[in-house]
């Protein structure tokens, strides 16, 4: 299949951009970046929009330190934060999880705005997302608007960004230096999407937090003492079975994704 | 058996780059997709919703006003839409008079995807937005997911002439009475999947009108002949249609049935205008023939020291909706059932039901490697039950050449297990320690045997030119399609051996029914064999035919001549092919040949069930080892070793020996640890490539091919097939290093990794 | 739209509409072949292309949004008679078959090698992980790109 007719536009800045979307009236207007997800789906016939508002050309990339804080651009790619020395040493937990998004080539192409909008549940930089903590900042008719991370993921491909918000960039925030950061997914075959990933931070006094993917209808959250959380994780999930696995086997690998998170993230916390 | 007793070597044996490589890897060379004629037509298929339904209404009345729509087909439009699998005197007699399939869904849809109409359109836009628009109003049928349930009694009818395709029924020795008077006997039965061939090129071809009303197809096949099935659904005379193979972007089976070609013939027929038609990568997973699952149920016996007593084997498959090549797969199923093993009881009862699911036809392997599964499963529980080892029992029940397989084939050629199997331990060493704590490593070994040529009923020939141009270059005209094996480029390295010419300097017109003498299927594993010996049968006479002129022009005696270096040659003097043929077309001394090679027959098929003599020219025989690490917290299966030996006979190109080799075994993992296509009560739910999972580079493993040489086979230099051969051992190997690892073994595939991780 | 691109060093300009990809304009109205569809994925990579010097998977992008950039594909890595060190390695070593995956291949080693992701042959292995081949098994592919890394650091 190919994908259907639809209209295009290219804004050249982010207002233009929300007043061609708050101006859609009732036509399905779809954002679109770096496409990796949504182009695809097009041409599966998944997605049929009317009209497509491409970000791809707004200087929205970029990852800069602010405070505790690292704000990445909407438009930065997969591949920075996969390659790039400073994208590496700022978010060490995204660099790994990137490595697992896609093939190279979507890792070249996909962005990290468009991954947290798209918000497919089996996706890993919404899970590092969450782990982080921290705010997705948005822009729509009345200005900016930031979003909690644990408030922007809704549902299987569903966030809190408004018909007409776009997203401009994300801030997360970073864990202390004496925490340690540790990502784990199991995936059929290399670079498919995760059967189910973890990414964890664990505090030196044990304290952790550890964040799902792929086992529910967006990431999870779990919080508490390290070595209690793989069976609370495990107790609490309530992934759905699908052509590849049963449910019951997805909620076994989110109990070995936690573990096996959670002891990288002890094992760096020690380094 | 060599056609002529050659002594190969100049240039068969080197590991030659393959002539049509260059092309490939600049990216010139042209495939189905890649060709187009001005004013081309786009067609696609509106293709079923369900999996059994009849069909109320088909409107196409909206998706005709679609403007750009030239034309919308539906059955009605087809000339003859009754498409039958039989060549005249040949596939007629095997068990397929009931291979009959639709070329567009009439009144009934049988699998999800079935085709029901075609529309022509000025654009893709137009003909998809039109598509779209045809109404189709269906009243669902009862769906048949199970082939042994669709042969009880009372079952839902896929077809009214009942759900049975094909049996074959078959008794050597006295079964119960061995099983009885054994000192072990073991029970287990096996079950495989549905799976797809996944070639990286989908379906895809352009046909036009050519002169003398010839419509011509050109289409990613491996088998040109459907121009004569082609004819026959538009009612012309065979000449009337041709079809024409470009390089095809790999075939494995799955493009041995006709694809694109007729629909492309209808709507050139319909409207006179050039069309083209390319199948979207969920098309064909969704609609494309796959492989038979089988469910195999395997007794097998034997004596205190390991020897079978005998086989008592089931095996039902489901062949999906329409029968196609049903009945013989069942049959390579059947002859190699009992494994390259002797055994003087065997009771054989194999059938093959119709159910909803897509047609099962051709796939690598063809029926011969699924059950591999299940004797070679049998072999390591008889071997624990005796508590001997793997391989050393296979050692004492391996068949010898002059055996008699069950189905009462003699075997007239080396069988080369034994050898195999000890070049294969010895390359083993020791097993392998865990990498990391709470992993497991496991080793298993798998012998397999695979037949090459087509069954002897259906009296194989090919047929080669070999000849010059006048300017002394050496040229092949043969109907061959090459899909990725290196077909043509092993017979470019045939025809330079026996004329002594470079193989870089010869060029080879392939795979056009009009105009390329025709040289059967490329399928099967039998072109190196039957095109190969074409080709040197072809060349040999024409050597023989230059000969006496040769040796004049280089003042010799015949038998001193020697072709070699591009021209003849006697001692010291030369004479360079154009000026030899330049002399021969003065004298009117032929300077090309076309040769037939027929394969040699059998004896006669007599009845419709059971028979019993010769069926296949001959077999290539395997043994591989794999060792293999597991997760068994999450079933995660790293490969760390695999090794596979073969014995070719003689390898004309070693390197597309090995590549054969290597792609068949990776082919052959995804099918043991991931490849599957989902139904869900007949809906095909794994119809994007994303769901489909073959091997990607990391999953597979390093390959050690072991390629021995018996020097016997019945191909050109005694080489024997390997293109299906390696694909054989691969899921029983796994199952055995499986069990090894995990202490229990695996027996429905594909294993994945939750069947790991819950085993 | 007019859609404006520099392809294989040669300047293109041409209508095309917003919902044709950029592997549909490459083919049909670019003439450039040579580029696969294999999937329309994303997944098999057969319709690899540098994107502005980057590997992406041509059915994945939309043509507009190539607007102004540099194409490359195979071609641009084959002349008359020559080819890059990579693909004569491939020839040599057998790592070409059926060939349809073979142009992908091309690109996405190249840029492996360039981005220093060929280290290793399992590092070799996870950047062609978006290359499906069904015919080679892959390991002869692997070792032209081991083969073409070290003649590119002997040069």
């Amino acid at each position: 299949m190919i994908p259907r007719p639809f209209d295009y536009e290219r804004p050249r800045s982010v207002e233009e951009a929300v007043s061609i979307l708050a101006g859609a009236g009732g036509r399905d207007a779809k954002v679109i970046a770096g496409g990796q997800s949504l182009v695809p789906m097009l041409s599966l016939g998944l997605a049929r929009p009317d009209v497509l508002v491409d970000l791809s050309r707004l200087e929205l990339n970029g990852i800069e330190a602010v405070d505790r804080r690292v704000r990445i651009g909407a438009t930065t790619c997969h591949r920075t934060l996969e390659l790039d020395p400073e994208a590496r040493r700022l978010l060490p937990l995204a660099a790994e999880a990137a490595r697992h998004v896609g093939n190279p080539r979507v890792r070249n192409r996909g962005t990290f705005g468009g991954s947290l909008a798209h918000a497919d549940p089996a996706a890993e930089l919404p899970v590092v997302a969450v782990a982080h903590g921290g705010e997705v900042v948005a822009h729509g008719p009345g200005g900016e608007r930031r979003i909690p991370l644990a408030e922007f993921f809704l549902g299987y491909l569903e966030t809190a960004l408004g018909p007409d918000e776009v997203l401009v960039a994300v801030e997360l925030e970073r864990p202390p230096e004496t925490s340690g950061v540790g990502f784990h997914e199991e995936a059929q075959r290399a670079d498919d999407f995760a059967l189910a990933c973890a990414a964890a931070v664990v505090a030196p006094d044990g304290h952790a937090r550890v964040v799902l993917g792929g086992v529910g209808d967006r990431p999870l959250r779990f919080e508490g003492p390290t070595d209690e959380l793989p069976a609370a994780v495990e107790a609490a999930v309530e992934p759905e079975e699908d052509v590849f696995v049963s449910a019951a086997f997805r909620r076994r690998l989110a109990g070995v994704c936690a573990r096996r998170a959670l002891a990288r993230a002890k094992e760096d916390a020690g380094a | 058996m060599s056609v002529v007793g050659e002594r190969p070597a100049r240039v068969v044996g080197r590991a030659l780059v393959r002539h049509d490589a260059l092309e490939k890897v600049a990216g010139r060379t042209r495939y189905a997709a890649d060709f187009g004629l001005p004013g081309m037509l786009h067609a696609v298929l509106k293709r079923a919703d369900l999996p059994h339904a009849r069909l109320l209404r088909v409107d196409t009345s909206a998706a005709e006003a679609v403007p750009g729509v030239a034309s919308v087909l539906t059955a009605k439009d087809v000339p003859e839409n009754t498409v039958w699998v039989d060549v005249p005197g040949q596939t007629f007699q095997v068990g397929a008079l009931k291979a009959r399939t639709n070329v567009l869904a009439d009144g009934v849809v049988r699998y999800h995807g079935e085709p029901i109409a075609i529309v022509a359109a000025e654009t893709e836009d137009a003909a998809l937005a039109s598509v779209e628009l045809i109404d189709v109003e269906y009243e669902e049928l009862p769906v048949v997911t199970d082939a042994e349930a669709a042969l009880e009694e009372g079952a839902p009818l896929v077809h009214e002439q009942g759900n049975l395709i094909a049996s074959w029924q078959l008794q050597e020795g006295n079964v119960d009475a061995a099983l009885n008077a054994t000192h072990a006997v073991v029970e287990q039965s096996y079950e495989t999947q549905f799976v797809d061939h996944a070639y990286l090129e989908p379906e895809a071809g352009v046909a036009w009108l050519d002169t003398d009303g010839v419509i011509t197809v050109r289409a990613a096949t491996q088998v040109i002949e459907h121009f004569r099935d082609l004819a026959r659904i538009l009612r012309v005379p065979d000449n009337r249609v041709r079809v024409i193979a470009p390089y095809v972007g790999g075939g494995f089976g799955g493009k041995e049935d006709m694809t694109v070609e007729p629909y492309l013939a209808l709507v050139v027929q319909r409207t006179g205008r050039p069309v083209k038609m390319v199948w979207s990568r969920s098309e064909s997973l969704l609609a494309r023939e796959k492989r038979h699952p089988m469910k195999l149920r395997y007794r097998t016996a034997c004596d205190a020291e390991g020897r079978l007593l005998a086989q008592d084997i089931g095996i039902v498959a489901d062949g999906g909706a329409y029968a196609l090549l049903s009945a013989l797969v069942l049959l390579y199923a059947t002859t190699c059932s009992q494994g390259p093993y002797r055994c003087p009881n065997v009771r054989i009862d194999a059938r093959v039901a119709y159910t909803n699911h897509t047609p099962a036809s051709a796939m690598r392997g063809f029926g011969a490697m699924q059950v591999a599964l299940g004797y070679e499963g049998q072999m390591d529980l008889l071997a624990a039950e005796l508590g001997l080892d793997p391989l050393e029992l296979r050692r004492r029940n391996f068949l010898e050449g002059g055996d008699t397989l069950a189905v009462g084939q003699t075997l007239d050629t080396h069988v080369a297990l034994p050898d195999l199997a000890d070049r294969v331990e010895a390359a083993l060493g020791p097993k392998p320690e865990p990498s990391t704590r709470g992993r497991r490593v496991g080793r298993g070994v798998a012998c397999n045997l695979q037949p090459y040529g087509r069954c002897v009923w259906l009296n194989d020939w090919s047929s080669a030119w070999v000849g010059f141009e006048l300017d002394g270059t050496l040229v092949l005209r043969i109907g061959v399609p090459d899909i990725g094996g290196g077909q043509a480029s092993s017979l470019v390295q045939l025809a330079g051996e026996v004329l002594g010419v470079d193989p870089a300097e010869v060029v080879i017109h392939i795979g056009d029914s009009a105009l390329t003498p025709l040289t059967g299927t490329t399928t099967a594993t039998r072109q190196l064999y039957m095109s190969g010996n074409a080709v040197l049968q072809a060349a040999g006479e024409l050597r023989e035919e230059l000969r006496p002129l040769a040796a004049e022009l280089l003042e010799a005696e015949p038998d001193d001549v020697e072709f070699a270096g591009g021209g003849a040659r006697s001692g010291e003097r030369h004479v360079a092919f154009r000026d030899l043929i330049a002399a021969a077309a003065k004298r009117q001394v032929p300077w090309h040949r076309l040769s037939i090679f027929r394969a040699p027959g059998g004896d006669a098929w007599r009845s419709e069930a059971s028979w019993r003599g010769r069926v296949f020219p001959d077999f290539t025989y395997g043994c591989h080892a794999v060792d293999l690490e597991v997760d068994p917290e999450t079933g995660r299966i790293d490969v760390l070793r695999y090794l596979a030996a073969h014995d070719v006979g003689r390898a004309i190109n070693p390197q597309s020996v090995e590549g054969q080799i290597e792609g068949a075994v990776v082919m052959g993992l995804g099918y043991a640890l991931s490849e599957r296509v989902v139904y869900e009560d007949g809906v095909n739910l794994t119809g994007a490539f994303a769901q489909y999972l073959i091997p990607t580079a990391v999953e597979a493993p390093e390959i050690e091919p072991i390629v021995v040489e018996s020097g016997e086979g019945v191909g050109p230099f005694s080489a024997r097939g390997i293109g299906e051969p390696p694909v054989g051992a691969v899921a029983p190997a796994v199952a055995a290093a499986l069990a090894d690892a995990l202490g229990r073994r695996l027996t429905v595939l594909p294993f994945t990794r939750e069947r790991v991780a819950e085993a | 739209m007019m859609l404006e691109l520099l392809l294989n060093g040669r300047r293109l300009r041409e209508p095309v509409e917003p919902h044709v990809t950029l592997l549909r304009f490459l083919r049909d109205q670019a003439g450039a072949s040579e580029v696969k569809y294999g999937c329309g994925e994303g997944v098999c990579g057969a319709c690899t292309v540098f994107l502005d010097a980057v590997a992406v998977n041509a059915c994945s992008v939309l043509a507009v949004q190539a607007e102004g950039a540099r194409v490359e594909t195979v071609s641009a890595f084959a002349g008359d008679g020559s080819l890059h060190p990579l693909q004569q390695e491939l020839i040599e070593r057998g790592a070409v078959q059926c060939g349809f995956c073979t142009p992908g291949v091309v690109l996405g080693s190249i840029e492996a090698v360039r981005l220093g992701l060929a280290g290793d042959r399992m590092t070799i292995r996870r950047s062609l992980a978006g290359n499906l081949c069904r015919c080679t098994g892959y390991g002869k592919i692997v070792e032209a790109v081991e083969a073409y890394r070290d003649g590119e650091g002997a040069a």
